[in-house]
């Protein structure tokens, strides 16, 4: 039998609201007032969100986002920088109870990431599950995923770049150089790639086109990789009021932004 | 006494670790951290209870740093995934293996 979830649209927003949007997804089916929920979204500034446990200033050229316009939040999950701009952001949250839920981190990374690798396939673009969390394809890294665990939940999300801006990215991300001779790669660019690159005639869709067609080949994918009966749906007022409690309150403090 | 640290130990991410110690007889596996911060693009579930477990590592010896690690990591429940007690050990030894060397 189908598993109902919500499926959630919400178009691009700045990243504070979209970190406390996630957040109030996940108390919001914690508290079984929503069902179980897969949304897609965007990033609109541009935006460099940082893992839990990293460290801001270690991880951000701050100055340059703020001259380029480019957000920062931290997320509530763990996992490493990325800079959201032209691609297309995912979340799920289940209850821990819940048959598509596993109890170890790799086990339901392994599960929820089934549902990118087929949407992609759909696409056009094999690739496969690179532990701990990201896809890959042809050696590259198209999808980067993050996971935590709260009030009786799990939330994922992730991303799938649709292009990729190397030179603008390194501008704000600082990438030590133990981490390029650890990954034994000459070039750090050339361990991303995107569905642009990947997709020839993907080469001259407008980004909104490529965006849409994208999340598209997405809930195709999610729905047949964990069999979901996905009803399209919108955010509640309550979950859309938390969310913006949570922006501004937390997500947007300088003290959640630092705290590393 | 700071330390800050950076290394990438096989199965590990990136890990970044800044240690106070109490230094004053000398800088070795013996000497007792005072306080601690791990960063990285590591995972750790819950998080706060990451948070919890830096605390409980003050008073340990910095050559136990990773056996200690690990057993609180148990303790409290934590799944971690790009970082271990392990990898944490293989970057203070080697610190400590480099200065030992320079001596």
């Amino acid at each position: 039998m189908s598993h109902m979830f919500r499926l959630l649209e919400t178009g691009f927003n700045p990243a504070v609201f979209n970190m406390g949007l996630d957040e109030a997804l996940l108390r919001s089916v914690a508290q079984g007032e929503s069902h179980p929920t897969l949304r897609f979204y965007g990033w609109k500034p541009p935006a460099v969100s940082i893992g839990y446990f990293q460290g801001l200033h270690e991880e951000i050229d701050t100055d340059a986002c703020a001259a380029q316009g480019v957000d920062i939040v931290r997320r509530i999950t763990g996992g490493g920088a990325v800079f959201h701009h032209y691609e297309v952001t995912y979340s799920i949250v289940v209850p821990l109870a819940h048959p598509l839920a596993r109890e170890n981190i790799l086990d339901s990374y392994r599960l929820f990431l089934g549902g990118i690798i087929k949407g992609l396939a759909t696409l056009g673009i094999p690739s496969e599950f690179s532990p701990i969390n990201d896809i890959s394809t042809g050696g590259k890294k198209i999808s980067g995923n993050a996971q935590t665990r709260k009030l009786g939940c799990i939330l994922q999300h992730g991303t799938i770049l649709l292009d990729v801006e190397v030179d603008q990215m390194f501008s704000l991300l600082k990438v030590p150089l133990e981490k390029a001779r650890g990954k034994l790669i000459a070039d750090i660019k050339s361990r991303v790639t995107s569905v642009k690159h990947c997709l020839p005639s993907a080469g001259s869709e407008p980004f909104e086109s490529l965006f849409s067609t994208t999340v598209g080949a997405l809930e195709k994918g999610f729905a047949k990789s964990l069999d979901l009966d996905l009803q399209r749906s919108e955010p509640t007022l309550k979950e859309l009021e938390i969310a913006a409690e949570l922006a501004a309150g937390k997500f947007a403090s300088a003290a959640w932004t630092a705290l590393r | 006494m700071k330390l800050e640290l950076i290394g990438k130990p096989e199965g590990c991410k990136l890990l970044r670790l800044t240690i106070e110690i109490d230094a004053t007889a000398g800088l070795s596996a013996m000497a007792l951290i005072q306080s601690i911060s791990i960063r990285g693009d590591f995972f750790a579930i819950p998080e706060e209870e990451f948070d919890a477990l830096e605390r409980a590592l003050a008073g340990v010896a910095l050559g136990k740093l990773g056996l200690e690690f690990s057993k609180l990591a148990r303790e409290r429940g934590l799944q971690c995934a790009g970082i271990s007690g392990e990898g944490l050990d293989e970057i203070v030894h080697r610190h400590l293996a480099t200065l030992n060397e320079r001596n």
